[in-house]
């Protein structure tokens, strides 16, 4: 070491402080480690600045509006609904100040130190900080790696923030666009392109798979396909997109359709074809830390890299790419780090897209299950006959339970509809419980509620199903 | 196949805590669950 160069001796460094991190650093100290938490930019990370929590707070509104605009069938006209865009935006940034305060203030109870910097790895245990006035070396007993992930970029078409922009600037904008061309159908691109669609926009998307959201069971996808085109949302399927020319007003992107060219034109593009793991500029290879060919950070089953005493976690470690995801494995790597046995261990991971009606799975599908040696039973419950969605006004959906014939035990559940991002919960807790279908139907389940829906399909799958005609 | 090992998580968790790999233990609860007594058990002999 150069004489001059002293280094700042840490316990726990994690860097990070998105939700595999923030959670990481905590459980660390509960566990009674000394941490310090290093984050280039705002404490929460993506989820709660440019991800989950502001996406889903512009979608609640956005539905309201639609809400308000189509309940005349329920007697309730409204004249004139008038958007405040700019209130609307900062309504949503008072959500994100008000949860990244609270994290703030779990560091602060938890006494975790926090530094704002950019962190490069000088060795297995050493890095640099760089904070805004000076840069400072850091020796760590052991580190956790949660730096997460970025929207990927189109090469022909590079992010400029202005007219093609990422998710991070579409939760964001000055004003609702007139129209919006969303490249990506996955969950990201449609579940912006559905809450502008509601805000007025005109919108058309461009995806490049045979359907949108691909990797999604098609029966439940082809539901949010139906509400899009009500939506006057312009879904266009096998479309590669080529090329992008913005020397004008507006962006006219160009895309081979089933071997025709075609140009869409508007006033924004939102490019929503992935997430790009943050492990470059790192300098990881001087810890010794290798990439596997999509830039995801090796781990075992206790989080741990090649190099013993550094984890990586969340989007750096590879996909699912989930804030819950990352925040399980944290908890997971500070364990470890204190001497527990801990190590990922699920049965069953929930997976939640916010479109309209909303998607949630959980488990295995029909096809999975058959992989895994199952001889699986699936029973499907439609929201069309549970009288909570029908008083709600929103029965279009279903929850599918799949089974193991033999043994009746849970093996997934998929449900598309009102809140299945709340009513998967219940599924994932029946997995991890290996729960047979008869232990959700002897569950008494409030009436009139959404969770019914669930009993009812598993009731099925045993043939015994009371407010469906069972097969 | 790779069909499941039927156990709560807090069980899985506290065999890892016993060094018990859970897949040699055979569960006697409800559809063949492993309980904890059957964690406790492992390894003894039958009385």
């Amino acid at each position: 070491m150069v004489v001059g160069d002293f280094a700042t001796e840490v316990d726990v460094l994690v860097v990070g402080g998105g939700p595999g991190g923030y959670v990481a650093a905590i459980r660390a100290a509960q566990l009674g480690k000394k941490v310090t938490l290093v984050d280039k930019g705002e404490l929460g990370g993506v989820c709660l600045n440019r991800g989950c929590i502001p996406s889903k707070a512009l979608i609640h509104a956005s539905d309201e509006v639609y809400k308000m605009k189509n309940s005349s069938h329920m007697g309730i006209e409204v004249d004139g609904v008038k958007i405040d865009f700019t209130q609307m935006i900062q309504w949503k940034d008072e959500i994100v100040k008000k949860l990244t305060s609270g994290v703030a203030s779990l560091m602060k109870g938890n006494k975790i130190e926090v530094i704002q910097g950019e962190v490069y790895f000088t060795g297995p245990d050493t890095v640099k900080v760089a904070t805004e006035s000076n840069s400072t070396t850091y020796k760590f007993n052991d580190c956790i790696i949660a730096t997460g992930s970025r929207p990927t970029e189109l090469k022909f078409m590079p992010f400029d923030g202005k007219k093609i922009i990422s998710s991070t600037e579409a939760l964001s904008l000055k004003e609702v666009p007139e129209s919006l061309i969303v490249v990506g159908g996955g969950y990201i691109g449609l579940e912006l392109g559905t809450a502008y669609a509601k805000l007025g926009t005109k919108v058309t998307v461009l995806e490049g798979a045979d359907s949108i959201l691909p990797g999604v069971d098609p029966s439940m996808s082809r539901m949010v396909q139906r509400k899009l085109k009500k939506l006057g949302v312009d879904v266009n399927a096998k479309a590669m997109v080529k090329s992008a020319d913005k020397s004008g007003d507006t962006v006219k992107v160009t895309a081979e359709i089933k071997g025709e060219e075609k140009t869409f034109e508007a006033d924004k593009v939102l490019v929503a074809v992935g997430r790009t793991p943050n492990t470059d500029e790192l300098g990881l290879d001087q810890a010794g830390i290798e990439l596997d060919e999509r830039g995801f950070i090796p781990v075992d089953k206790q989080m741990r890299t090649k190099v013993e005493h550094i984890y990586a976690i969340g989007d750096v470690a590879g996909n699912p790419m989930l804030a819950h995801k990352a925040s399980y494995e944290g908890k997971i790597a500070a364990e470890v780090i204190a001497g527990e046995p801990s190590e990922v261990d699920y049965q069953a991971m929930p997976f939640v897209i916010f479109t309209d009606p909303e998607l949630a799975y959980t488990g295995l599908t029909e096809k999975e299950a058959k992989e895994q040696g199952y001889n699986p039973v699936v029973s499907r419950f439609s929201f069309a006959a549970n009288g909570r969605a029908l008083s709600l006004d929103a029965a279009d959906g279903f929850c599918q339970v799949v089974a193991d014939k033999e043994t009746q035990q849970i093996l997934g559940v998929q449900i598309v509809g009102p809140e299945a991002s709340s009513l998967i919960s219940e599924a994932v807790f029946a997995i991890e419980m290996g729960a047979v279908a008869e232990d959700l139907s002897l569950t008494i389940h409030a009436h009139p509620t959404l969770p019914e829906a669930i009993m009812e399909a598993a009731e099925g799958v045993m043939g015994n199903a009371i407010h469906m005609v069972n097969k | 196949d790779k069909k499941r090992v039927l156990a709560m998580p807090s069980v899985r968790k506290k065999a890892r805590e016993m060094g018990i790999d859970i897949t040699q233990v055979e569960g006697t609860g409800p559809h063949g669950r492993i309980t904890l007594d059957d964690l406790n058990n492992f390894g003894k002999a039958p009385k």
